[in-house]
């Protein structure tokens, strides 16, 4: 049982912490193409907010309907799936929209939708989806929804400092990226390997 | 004993109460910082902090709070006198290309050098490109930046800028960094290979850059994969350098006398000795090329030369 635990866990932290890192990097991403105007940090910001709050609601609906953790996972394989993808597209979008769209607080708002909307809403779903699923089990379950934001928030906080500080100065972007992508995927897929819905009790 | 104490007690209490009443009138008079200098004006924009001092004639435009590295002074007497090594150095542009007609500038300051381009250089056209209308206000009100049909000033990133322009430049001069704001897509091979596909045939890329930390050996280490011939210029009273890249240059600095007879000043600026400054075997670090993929550069920025 505790190993459902600390993987949940793991999962609020990673996952906390890789929109955070995407965050950071994604100004990188975006400058070549739109500038660094504060356009772009104000872009950057919104978007995550929209790809945030769509990623609570999904995250509570879907947790609602399945009440088992495996949808949740298979969405993460696929959201770090795309994320390790992100380099290759993420070129191809900001040439496709700077040169179509003129504007750039517009032309920089679609590209980070194109290139962040699906992963970023699947990992923000993290949170509510967990809170949803330990609300099942309300006599197993010691982790209060306070105690579930906290955790993620914190793997956010490494997520931004770590990638701020200290990933952009060593690394390329695009390494960065891919090996969190890789790193969230082979996470996710051993959470599902470990098959968490069988090892909780469920009403 | 208990008077003594009580005396101790009221003289703290009137010394504290006469610290309280120094610091809040340092807010009301702000502290002069030399016998002369005044802040005429201080702000905030979203990209800088600004004061503006005046020192008797000279007037500078400061950027950052904390440094005085990046600054642009401008002498309101004489204008067009070079009051910093470096806005001078970069006329040397005209050296390898005396007969250029078109100019980009990143990157506005005071508008020394559009100061200059209005009086002496009227029929070529300066295009600069200013991502702070804070800064361009400023530079219409405290140092008398006028713009013209042929000297232009255009609120945008100036890699933007360059990306969506149709004109072809003769010179395009990089000026763009202060203390606290380095637009890091502006330091690396994919704008310098962007800049280079705005130049005309024996166009060159030409920036200011401080010569004092790591930043500046990658720099050049990146102008030295985009171009094949880049030419170091190091200030004599400065910590700054001019880079130039070049891959067709008219005149180069061996040549310089030649195009120094053509054109051997602009207004108060002596492109010969401008020229003197030329560095022919810089000691340059091999440090790594800069990207977009991967720009170190903030870290640079902090380790020393």
């Amino acid at each position: 049982m505790a190993i459902v635990y600390v993987t949940l866990m793991g999962l609020l932290v990673l996952f906390g912490a890789a929109v955070m890192s995407l965050e950071i990097l994604s100004s990188n991403l975006m400058s070549p193409y739109f500038g660094g105007s504060i356009y772009i940090w104000g872009s950057i910001i919104s978007s995550f907010m929209i790809h945030f709050s769509v990623g609570y609601v999904a995250g509570g609906y879907l947790c609602k309907k399945t009440e088992r953790v495996y949808p949740l996972l298979f969405l993460l394989i696929f959201a770090s799936a795309w994320v390790m993808f992100i380099p290759k597209i993420h070129p191809l979008a900001g040439e496709f929209v700077s040169a179509r769209i003129a504007d750039v607080r517009y032309g920089s708002l679609v590209a980070m939708n194109i290139i962040f909307f699906l992963p970023v809403t699947i990992m923000a779903m993290v949170s509510p989806y967990i809170i949803g699923i330990l609300s099942l089990h309300r006599k197993t379950s010691g982790l209060s929804a306070g105690l579930v934001l906290f955790i993620s928030t914190l793997g956010s906080f490494l997520g931004t400092n770590a990638t701020a500080f200290y990933l952009i100065n060593l690394f390329p972007v695009s390494t960065i990226v891919q090996g969190m992508g890789a790193g969230c995927l082979i996470f996710s897929g051993f959470a599902l390997l470990l098959g968490i819905d069988k090892r909780l009790c469920y009403r | 004993m208990n008077d003594r104490r009580s005396a101790a007690r009221s003289a703290l209490r009137a010394s504290q109460v006469l610290v309280l009443l120094a610091i809040l009138f340092s807010f009301l008079f702000p502290v002069p910082l030399g016998a002369e200098t005044q802040v005429i004006y201080e702000g905030d924009s979203i990209y800088n902090h600004i004061q503006i001092r005046q020192d008797a004639q000279e007037r500078c435009m400061l950027f950052g709070r904390y440094s005085d590295k990046r600054q642009t002074c401008l002498d309101m007497a004489k204008p067009d006198l070079s009051v910093l090594e470096y806005t001078g150095m970069m006329f040397v542009g005209f050296l390898f290309h005396p007969e250029t007609k078109d100019v980009a500038l990143i990157g506005l300051g005071g508008g020394y050098v559009p100061t200059v381009f209005n009086l002496h250089l009227p029929d070529v056209r300066l295009d600069t490109v200013e991502i702070d209308p804070l800064v361009y206000t400023l530079a219409q009100k405290y140092f008398s930046l006028r713009t013209t049909a042929k000297h232009t000033v255009t609120i945008n990133d100036g890699r933007q800028y360059l990306k969506k322009t149709d004109r072809r430049y003769d010179q395009i001069w990089v000026d763009a960094f202060n203390t606290d704001y380095i637009p890091i897509h502006m330091t690396t091979r994919e704008f310098l290979q962007l800049a280079k596909t705005k130049l005309t045939r024996y166009g060159i890329v030409l920036q200011n850059v401080h010569n004092s930390n790591k930043l500046f050996d990658a720099q050049v280490t990146t102008y030295r994969t985009v171009f094949s011939h880049v030419y170091i210029f190091n200030g004599q009273y400065s910590g700054n350098s001019i880079i130039v890249g070049a891959d067709n240059p008219l005149f180069v600095p061996p040549k310089f006398q030649l195009s120094a007879k053509r054109r051997p000043r602009i207004g108060l600026i002596d492109l010969a000795a401008e020229a003197g400054k030329y560095v022919p075997e810089p000691n340059i670090m091999p440090v790594a090329v800069l990207t977009d993929d991967f720009n170190p550069a903030n870290l640079l920025l902090h380790q020393d030369h």
